[in-house]
């Protein structure tokens, strides 16, 4: 896939999303205080502090930086565990078909139909707020629809000429999965695993809402959560819960727009 | 017909699935069983206690204990909530009306002005206003639902005052209830009418370049003819099994939306048994939200066969 044919929105998106891995990986630079450092509580914004306090009095703009990198992994580990599933689950279903393709697929479908939102709180109550639970609860509830597109495009694949001919030469299944199929599986998966992340940080700031995070690592979703149980709403504390919030639906933004772009950039491919 | 069977296993054994999982979880789960069974956090004596445990009968084989369990569920017998001091499936009940009033009218308003601005933004995907509204769309889709409900409650309530801020209703009469539901429905319906604009337009784009569009044209229909009557029809299948995939979606949006508007639903139930530490009623809520979600997609597979005459013809 070459950049040139990519459409202008993605450029948008790749911005926003180096900016927050920038934010995420070199936290310090952006601000100049430390995530723990107290001053004064419930502060309005000033020059000293962009974003005000907060009611233990931790500078809100630190917060907000320092919890990129939180609500950024939770994305991207849940959606690495849910493309590893989907991937293994597609793969075996596509190639090897009849039986084996009927009952993992029909067990995709039952998965797929379970709403994922009540069973996630349900195992989070149970098991205690963490954010390593958290990422794997979320990315083993969240990998049906990548099985289902990598089944489909191994199905077309698996009669390909390279397939055969490697089948001929006596290769293993495993071999010509790894190194044939997976290869050209990457422009169906790519779009699925970016709006896997999108999805695993939107559910992962609706549990931390509901009290269901962790809270002693400061996510974007926690620190909305803060806002509202500590009376951050009530005082119309703006500079609190906004921030946190718009931050969330940009980074959602920039990486479903880039797995949207790789969806159109396969189209187009397509055609030619 | 070999279809329709296959498909009415499928949406068994999900139940099946999901009532083992609500058996399984808090057996499995650290900590004591019957804690985990009755909620932590409950004030009840030891006499109490012991006879629970042997209500429940963890002590014998675990078929033996779903079984009962089974049959209790046949009763409607989701347990006793000790928070609450009631019967879990009448509070749910109770709840649940509301939830699904709302769930309802915002699915239905969501689906049609969704369809409606999908279209009409697939059909003129060149202009300045359907780019302009896809970018709203898209926002809209990637914001939290209970993000969205905040701006929504902080600029209408508390700024401008015109909707009231917590309850269901003041007195009951349909006004009130109107008054109250009116901001929640709005925002839920934003939210859900994002989501099928977005699936609704992609598809027009898609079969606005198909040639039976073309043919129609060149027999010479008019444009927006050939939108309503003609592609219309076919853009709409991806969208109703979206629709049905999409409402446990929408339901659990549901939730935090009704937390933050303090509604008296599924959403506050939730809410205040996590804080409680209330299993019962989380399971409870849980089992009925996920069997309301599997006959809403039982619901639009049938729909799916009422309106795409093929499907009908591959089934005979």
């Amino acid at each position: 896939m070459n950049k040139k044919g990519l459409p202008s929105l993605n450029r948008y998106g790749i911005i926003l999303l180096f900016v927050f891995l920038c934010m995420a990986l070199i936290p310090s630079f952006f601000s100049q205080y430390d995530p723990d450092e107290r001053f004064m509580a419930y502060e309005d914004p000033s020059s000293k502090h962009l974003l005000g306090t907060n009611d233990i009095g931790n500078d809100i703009f630190t917060e907000l930086i320092y919890g990129t990198r939180i609500s950024l992994t939770v994305g991207f580990a849940s959606a690495i565990i849910a493309t590893f599933i989907g991937l293994v689950i597609g793969l075996t279903s596509g190639y090897y078909r009849g039986n084996v393709d009927e009952i993992l697929m029909g067990f995709t479908d039952v998965v797929l139909m379970i709403p994922k939102i009540p069973l996630i709180i349900i195992l989070a109550a149970f098991l205690r707020p963490g954010i390593w639970i958290l990422i794997l609860v979320l990315g083993v509830l969240s990998w049906e629809s990548i099985a289902r597109v990598v089944r489909s495009k191994t199905l077309q694949i698996r009669e390909t000429g390279f397939v055969m001919s490697a089948r001929c030469m006596g290769f293993s299944p495993f071999h010509i999965m790894s190194s044939d199929i997976i290869p050209n599986l990457t422009h169906v998966v790519a779009p699925k695993f970016m709006l896997a992340t999108a999805a695993a940080m939107i559910s992962e700031a609706s549990l931390s809402f509901i009290g269901l995070g962790d809270p002693s690592v400061k996510s974007w979703g926690v620190m909305i959560s803060f806002a509202f149980t500590k009376g951050g709403f009530i005082r119309e504390m703006w500079w609190w819960y906004l921030p946190p919030g718009i931050c969330i639906t940009l980074a959602v933004i920039s990486i479903a727009l880039i797995g949207f772009s790789f969806e159109k950039g396969k189209q187009t491919v397509k055609i030619e | 017909m070999k279809n329709a069977k296959k498909k009415l296993i499928r949406y068994l054994i999900c139940i099946f699935a999901i009532i083992t999982l609500n058996f399984a979880i808090p057996r499995a789960m650290p900590g004591d069983p019957v804690m985990n069974l009755i909620g932590e956090d409950v004030m009840v004596s030891a006499d109490t206690l012991n006879q629970i445990r042997s209500e429940i009968g963890l002590d014998r084989p675990v078929y033996e204990q779903f079984a009962t369990y089974l049959w209790n569920l046949i009763h409607l017998d989701l347990g006793y909530s000790y928070h609450l001091h009631a019967d879990v499936a009448s509070l749910l009940c109770e709840r649940m009306f509301w939830t699904l009033l709302f769930v309802g009218i915002a699915i239905i308003l969501g689906a049609i002005t969704g369809t409606y601005a999908g279209a009409l933004s697939g059909w003129y995907s060149d202009s300045k206003i359907s780019r302009a509204v896809t970018c709203v769309g898209m926002a809209v889709s990637c914001t939290p639902p209970y993000f969205l409900a905040l701006i929504f409650l902080s600029v209408f309530v508390f700024r401008l005052g015109i909707f009231p801020f917590k309850a269901l209703y003041d007195e009951p009469t349909i006004a009130s209830v109107i008054h109250h539901l009116a901001l929640p429905v709005i925002v839920m319906t934003l939210f859900s009418a994002s989501r099928n604009f977005l699936i609704m337009r992609g598809s027009v784009i898609q079969e606005k370049n198909s040639h039976y569009a073309l043919y129609a044209r060149a027999k010479g229909l008019f444009d927006r003819g050939i939108l309503w009557k003609h592609i219309l029809k076919n853009a709409s299948l991806p969208l109703i099994t979206q629709v049905a995939l999409d409402f446990g979606f929408i339901f659990s949006g549901a939730i935090f939306i009704e937390i933050v508007f303090s509604l008296n639903g599924m959403g506050t139930l939730i809410y205040d048994a996590i804080l409680g530490r209330d299993y019962p009623v989380l399971q409870g809520a849980f089992l009925v939200i996920a069997i309301t979600v599997i006959l809403a997609n039982l619901l639009a597979d049938i729909l799916y066969g009422i309106i795409d005459p093929r499907v009908r013809v591959n089934e005979r």
